[in-house]
């Protein structure tokens, strides 16, 4: 049991709980929409054209940016649209994404395997393996775990967050009960690609099966298993590391400065599959739960199925539905099913729709206060963001807020201050961004003006270079001419005295 | 009596050059109001105020000259902050100097440019590449949207493209959190 906690957070029982959470092969989806700009990073540019025939695990785009990150067919068929569609986003603006439609064969790419065991390569190897492979946070930040690993560089400490804090989603308790082995492969892997002398497992103690499976694959003396207390937020990594060490990140500063690289179970699996089976990211674990369906399970799905395709199997009701990607608190509410499985999709609400509760005006209970994890004022945060008073709120620590939503869990008047907060910053990156580019045209602007004013000056010198030469060059000539007059004078009185001389 | 007009002139002499050497030393180089209201402004230069620019626009305002509701890139919001900065009444945007229109950049169609160079001289921010009888384009990350190259455009190939909030830079809105 770990021996440190952090201050607020909530203890929420999984409102939807199974026996045994299961994992059901979902089907090949019958087209796949794939997703080319990952929520970390920048998009992904199409290497393959419309009509294109590919073959599952080939990649179809690519990134060249700072954290870049590569995209794989996930079923084999052929390309049949490269466009914007809409993505499981708040905003709802379309994302460009390649859509294949499958052939049903499922034939795969011919990947090329490393021929030496990992431990025989080169941590930058391994990285490079991770990085090919497409794979980014599989718990729901989409971070580029190749970046991550490699900002880790000299970590003492691997810490794999199987927490799965968020109440509901039961992906990673799936996993390690399924795949202990290869989690703890996959963890060999990834301490040889950092340099991590110690791995740590953390897992919160309301899933014991997933624990003692670990323990009975795990034969391992550098990597332990911890359980913790179960507490929402227990799975942010910096309140992890408080958790499992004792060590406090302070705000702005990075785990991988203090020695620690935070890696989720799904990741880890991801990596085992890329590495050891030389298989890219093109499925993960997504759980589908929610008061509509009968029976929450977790599926693993190819990338790009569309949720319809996955819920169907947990027998919704046929009532209206209110759906939301990612977890109860932290996931995001989307219109409709239509939309399809991405790299950070752990979890699918289905929810029996509801009429929102009324948002009243705050009372000042400061319960939120008491159960922020970030130790922040929400309610003094609320005003601030509210009012648009930006430069207020990051005097009040902003930028620390998780966005975790325990504010909004406990508000008796229902204010969604996390959105507030969401909201304030993005807010503020819009100022930031507008500040900067005005800052940019008025320089322009000045040096436009001190350009044309330097360059009338220039004109005017030079023309009055030009003058003064002319000027010149005509006294010259006048002189010479006046020489050519003197003796030409002078030849004619010669000319005229010898006349003279003669008559 | 001699003593105390002695002490007098003297510290009279040495505040003197003080004060004397702290105006030189301390001098403001132009108004301070002027910079200040002109931060206030979107740097759009776009002219529409009627003045070749936002830093002359400025300094008509600081002067009296102008007044606060001249600036459509502004909107509304930039002429309240322009009555909040200058302590006046807050004017409803004038009209007659045309409308606020949502952000965006303009481009050319390089299929049509001939290379004439008009656009690249209207440009207040020297956004445009280009040379003679060459195709011209234009830097988006620095066009400030003011419109100022189309009407020179003897082919009419620059068009603007309004810019919609992408993944990194979407806003939610205030209102619909309100309303839970």
């Amino acid at each position: 049991m770990a021996n440190y906690t952090f201050k607020g957070g909530i203890h929420i029982p999984n409102p939807y709980p199974v026996e045994r959470p299961e994992i059901k092969q979902a089907p090949l989806p019958e087209q796949a929409v794939l997703l080319l700009q990952q929520r970390v990073g920048g998009e992904a540019k199409p290497c393959v054209e419309i009509g294109e025939r590919v073959l599952t695990g080939q990649i179809i785009a690519q990134t060249t940016g700072s954290l870049p990150t590569n995209v794989h067919a996930s079923i084999s068929g052929v390309i049949s649209a490269i466009e914007k569609r809409p993505i499981p986003h708040p905003s709802g603006i379309d994302a460009m994404c390649i859509v294949i439609d499958s052939d049903g064969k499922d034939e795969w790419a011919n990947i090329k395997r490393c021929d030496k065991d990992f431990l025989n390569c080169s941590a930058e190897e391994v990285t490079q393996q991770i990085r090919e492979a497409g794979i980014v946070g599989m718990g729901g930040a989409g971070f580029p775990t190749h970046a991550k690993i490699t900002n880790a560089e000299g970590a003492h400490t691997l810490i794999v967050n199987a927490t799965e804090c968020e109440p509901g989603i039961m992906c990673d308790d799936s996993l390690m009960q399924e795949y202990p082995r290869e989690i703890v492969r996959g963890i060999e892997v990834l301490m040889h690609a950092c340099g991590a002398k110690k791995a740590i497992i953390a897992i919160e103690d309301d899933k014991p099966e997933a624990l003692n499976s670990l323990l009975m694959y795990n034969f391992n003396d550098r990597i332990s298993v911890e359980q913790i207390p179960t507490k929402y937020t227990s799975g942010a990594e910096k309140l992890l590391i408080k958790t499992l060490l004792g060590v406090e990140i302070p705000p702005g500063a990075y785990a991988s400065e203090h020695g620690i690289l935070c890696q989720n179970v799904g990741t880890v699996k991801a990596i085992y599959d890329a590495v050891i089976d030389s298989k890219p990211l093109i499925s993960r674990v997504v759980t589908v739960t929610g008061s509509a369906v009968k029976s929450p399970r977790n599926y693993e799905a190819r990338l790009g199925t569309s949720f319809a395709t996955v819920v169907k199997y947990s027998e919704p009701n046929d009532q209206e539905h209110h759906i939301r990607m990612g977890g109860m608190m932290m996931g995001v509410d989307i219109p409709n099913p239509d939309y399809s499985i991405c790299k950070i999709t752990n979890c699918i609400f289905v929810n029996n729709k509801e009429s929102k509760p009324v948002v009243k005006e705050c009372i000042r209970c400061s319960s939120c206060a008491t159960v922020c994890p970030a130790n922040l004022l929400p309610q003094q945060l609320y005003w601030h963001a509210k009012s648009e008073n930006i430069k207020k709120a990051l005097d009040y620590h902003l930028m620390d807020c998780i966005e975790c939503g325990c504010c909004n869990y406990v508000c008796p008047s229902n204010i969604p201050l996390a959105e507030y907060f969401t909201f304030a910053k993005a807010l503020d990156r819009k100022l930031k961004f507008e500040e900067q580019k005005t800052d940019q045209s008025r320089e322009r602007f000045e040096f436009r003006e001190y350009r044309l004013e330097r360059n009338k000056k220039e004109r005017a010198e030079m023309m009055a270079a030009k003058k003064k030469a002319l000027k010149e060059k005509m006294a010259k000539d006048k002189e010479k001419n006046q020489e050519q007059e003197d003796k030409i004078a002078q030849a004619m009185a010669r000319v005229k005295k010898s006349k003279e001389d003669n008559a | 009596m001699i003593e105390s007009v002695v002490i007098f002139s003297a510290l009279t002499l040495i505040l003197g050059l003080i004060l004397g050497y702290a105006a030189i030393r301390f001098k403001v180089e132009g108004n301070p109001l002027v910079d200040q209201i002109d931060s206030i402004l979107p740097q759009t230069q776009c002219g529409q105020c009627d003045y070749p620019g936002c830093r002359p626009y400025a300094e008509a305002l600081a002067k009296g000259e102008a007044q606060i509701n001249q600036c459509p890139p502004g909107g509304q919001e930039g002429a309240d902050a322009l009555a909040e900065l200058l302590d006046v009444e807050t004017l409803e945007l004038n009209a007659e100097h045309g409308e606020t229109k949502p952000d965006h950049v303009v481009y050319v169609d390089e299929k049509l440019c001939i290379g004439c160079t008009l656009c690249i001289q209207a440009c207040p921010v020297d956004a445009f590449v280009g040379s003679s009888k060459v195709m011209t384009t234009v830097i988006a990350k620095e066009c400030t949207g003011c419109d100022l190259c189309i009407p020179v455009c003897p082919v009419d190939c620059i068009y603007t493209n309004e810019l919609k909030p992408t993944l990194g830079t979407y806003v939610p809105d205030l209102k619909e959190l309100a309303r839970g």
